[in-house]
């Protein structure tokens, strides 16, 4: 393998990473929302979150592309092919950290929030100052985790026909005939950017446990 | 241009749809299996003696659990036969569902056996239960029912994943979906239906998964 | 852990949001005319990633092949840029028709039922669609498939091909695209693959001398596609081909990459409209 199909290999990289900051970046913005609304004790938002997250926990990945990648452009959407694909990443990310976090907001212990009412703090802010902060601390290993899952997930987008590190690596073995050592690359590429994040996850995984114990 | 849905290819094609189900459950059930053995063997060759060996079965679940399943089945599928080990896509695809469920299995499996502390083995031995006995109540029980939601939860995660199977060419469900979508060109209709069944399928697992729960796995009411 | 558990009633939510999904769908999409793409001052073509010569993504990320020149000189006729966007086989028309890309130049072979679901233009390509085994295989007729393991891209006129002519209960491997079915044949997961003109020349530079076309099911032209009733954007491709056909520039584009003589190309095609009636 040459140094020119390693940099298109390099170039698909890019784009991974790109699409797991975007899914994680918006998802993580809409998956906030999502958490406080199943949170809410409002029933209407409680079910229609719930059921959001259920159809995204219930539907492979691969099929959520493809009906996001073809539905906006049928909602008379003309997208790029990366913003039709980022966007389906986003839904994806929200409904699963939606749910990482309503568990860690319900985790915060129920007398914080009586606490806060009875110094009268209202809603934003007894959300802000003391309950999300808390909840972000216990979600922290289980949202790490699910970016690995994200980083990982993004190269399904290959399937869709976006050229990412998977599917680059699918092109460069095709042009070289070396599908061992392509894969491998790829393979080891997506292992260096998804081994920190999985040590660190632990490493905050066990702290906590062991300040719980 | 007017877009106007037409579902009549997905109701044409239910039969070989709801076909195709089944070969998505028969790999995921594979898979399962596989992951079952792959994770209890696993956790008992994690505390081997032997130190080559804990340190393979921790690199295995590093290895596979921090790279995408679409590499994985890639690799077996394409680069293993120049290493002269072919397989079919069916087996090729419960293979690698079963590693790939598998290094999870074994994390959530040590998590459990992890979680029944030394104490009260000997305090079932103290009150004079047999051995057998404190075993299957004190540490197959209460192991088995802490890890019984990540498990299935994980299951259904690894039933979801079969669909990617569909890029070697095994026999499941989205390939069946991709065949009548590049007869029909109704991209969004066949997904969109198809992604309808998944949901029907795991909420059938779900349900099972949760009669099982409930039957074998639920805490006494007193 | 990542992933909590669900609830089953909550599934049930889910089920009844997908239904209602399709309720938002329903607006029509937009159609292009040329005028349009000169105002916007960018033509997007749809084109294959993965298929050397016709269309492919070299090393350096850049697209090329036949179809790449044959659009950019489409996109110079008509004043704007262009931008290339890589498709996989099966994806090719779907992504025309939900507005994705303006325009086709994808190596789009003239079929009967692909033209009931886009506008062909004129043809500019001529290919043929074989079997391609390596040549210790014996396979000298339509029956002697029955034993292979075939493996084509998912969607592609191959893929029709083999489907017709190979017997009953044949073993057809559908790939996502170009380089999945050969790396197949290469990595022995396949015994032959159905292919177009160029797939010996691809699959000989890996193992060189080894494989050879066994059958060959049709000739076929191929065409850039539009969307159904569009007009405008149909006419100009249909001149803007006319034109390159007399001009000698497909000559030459044919020389670069083909390596043969550019055909005659036939005046119809049976069951394919070359204008929107």
């Amino acid at each position: 393998m040459g140094l020119n199909e390693f940099i298109f290999l390099l170039v698909g990289l890019k784009w991974t990473v790109f699409l797991s900051a975007i899914g994680f970046a918006c998802g993580g913005i809409t998956g906030l929302g999502v958490a406080l609304a199943r949170t809410s004790g409002i029933p209407v938002l409680e079910r229609v979150t719930a059921g959001y997250i259920a159809l995204f926990q219930g539907t492979p990945l691969l099929m959520q592309l493809f009906v996001v990648y073809y539905g906006l452009a049928l909602m008379g959407l003309r997208l790029d092919a990366w913003v039709a694909v980022a966007i389906g990443f986003t839904l994806h990310a929200s409904a699963y950290l939606g749910e990482i976090w309503r568990g860690a907001i319900e985790a915060v212990p129920r007398g914080q929030t009586e606490a806060a009412k009875a110094l009268s703090l209202k809603y934003v802010s007894r959300m802000k100052d003391v309950i999300l902060p808390q909840a972000l601390r216990i979600s922290l290993p289980a949202t790490i985790g699910f970016l690995v899952q994200l980083i990982k997930g993004t190269s399904l987008a290959a399937i869709v026909g976006f050229t990412e590190l998977a599917r680059a690596g699918s092109i460069v073995s095709n042009q070289i005939f070396e599908p061992l050592t392509v894969f491998g690359i790829v393979g080891a590429l997506y292992f260096a950017m998804c081994w920190p994040l999985s040590l660190y996850g632990a490493h905050l995984e066990s702290r906590f446990a062991a300040a719980t114990r | 241009m007017n877009y106007t849905l037409d579902f009549t290819p997905v109701i044409n094609g239910l039969p070989s749809l709801l076909a195709a189900c089944l070969g998505t459950l028969g790999l995921a059930v594979g898979g399962m299996v596989l992951a079952i053995i792959i994770g209890i063997g696993g956790v008992i060759l994690r505390d081997s003696p032997i130190r080559p060996v804990r340190w393979l079965v921790k690199a295995f679940v590093e290895l596979i659990r921090n790279t995408p399943f679409l590499v994985q089945i890639f690799f077996i599928y394409f680069a293993l036969p120049l290493a002269g080990l072919r397989l079919d896509p069916t087996p090729t695809a419960i293979i690698a569902l079963g590693i790939n469920g598998g290094a999870y299995a074994i994390e959530i499996i040590r998590g459990g056996v992890q979680s029944i502390s030394k104490g009260q083995v000997e305090a079932g031995l103290a009150l004079g239960l047999h051995k057998s006995q404190v075993f299957r109540l004190i540490v197959l029980k209460p192991a088995l029912r802490a890890i019984y939601p990540s498990l299935t939860s994980q299951f259904i995660l690894l039933t979801l994943t079969t669909s990617v199977a569909s890029a070697i060419a095994a026999y499941e469900l989205t390939s069946v979906a991709q065949r009548i979508e590049s007869d029909s060109f109704r991209s969004f209709e066949v997904y969109g239906a198809v992604t309808l069944f998944y949901l029907v399928m795991s909420w059938l697992l779900m349900s099972i998964f949760g009669l099982i729960q409930s039957r074998y796995f639920s805490y006494p009411v007193k | 852990m990542t992933h909590s558990t669900l609830s089953r009633r909550h599934v049930l939510l889910g089920a009844s949001a997908a239904l209602a999904a399709p309720a938002l769908l329903t607006r029509p999409a937009l159609a292009i005319t040329p005028a349009e793409i000169k105002s916007r001052g960018k033509l997007v073509i749809g084109i294959q990633g993965d298929n050397p010569p016709f269309g492919f993504v070299n090393t350096s990320g850049k697209q090329e092949g036949l179809d790449a020149d044959v659009g950019e000189l489409f996109a110079r006729e008509l004043g704007v840029t262009v931008e290339f966007v890589p498709l996989a086989v099966a994806n090719r028309i779907p992504a025309l028709t939900a507005g994705r890309v303006d325009i086709l130049f994808a190596t789009m072979a003239m079929l009967p039922e692909r033209a009931k679901a886009v506008q062909f233009s004129k043809p500019y390509v001529a290919n043929y669609i074989t079997l391609v085994a390596p040549k210790a295989t014996l396979v000298k007729a339509n029956a002697d498939m029955g034993k292979l393991a075939i493996g084509v891209p998912r969607a592609s006129v191959q893929d029709t091909q083999v489907t017709k002519n190979a017997p009953e209960g044949t073993t057809i491997r559908r790939f996502d695209d170009d380089a999945a079915t050969i790396q197949a044949l290469l990595s022995g997961q396949v015994q032959a693959v159905g292919g177009n003109m160029f797939y010996v020349q691809r699959l000989n530079a890996a193992k060189p001398d080894t494989f050879e076309d066994k059958l060959e099911f049709t000739r076929l032209y191929n065409g850039a596609c539009t969307r159904l009733g569009e007009k405008e954007i149909n006419a100009a491709a249909n001149a803007f081909i006319d034109k390159i056909v007399a001009n000698g520039e497909l000559a030459k584009i044919y020389a670069k990459w083909i390596k043969v003589p550019m055909p005659t190309f036939p005046a119809s095609v049976e069951g394919v409209s070359f204008t929107v009636s």
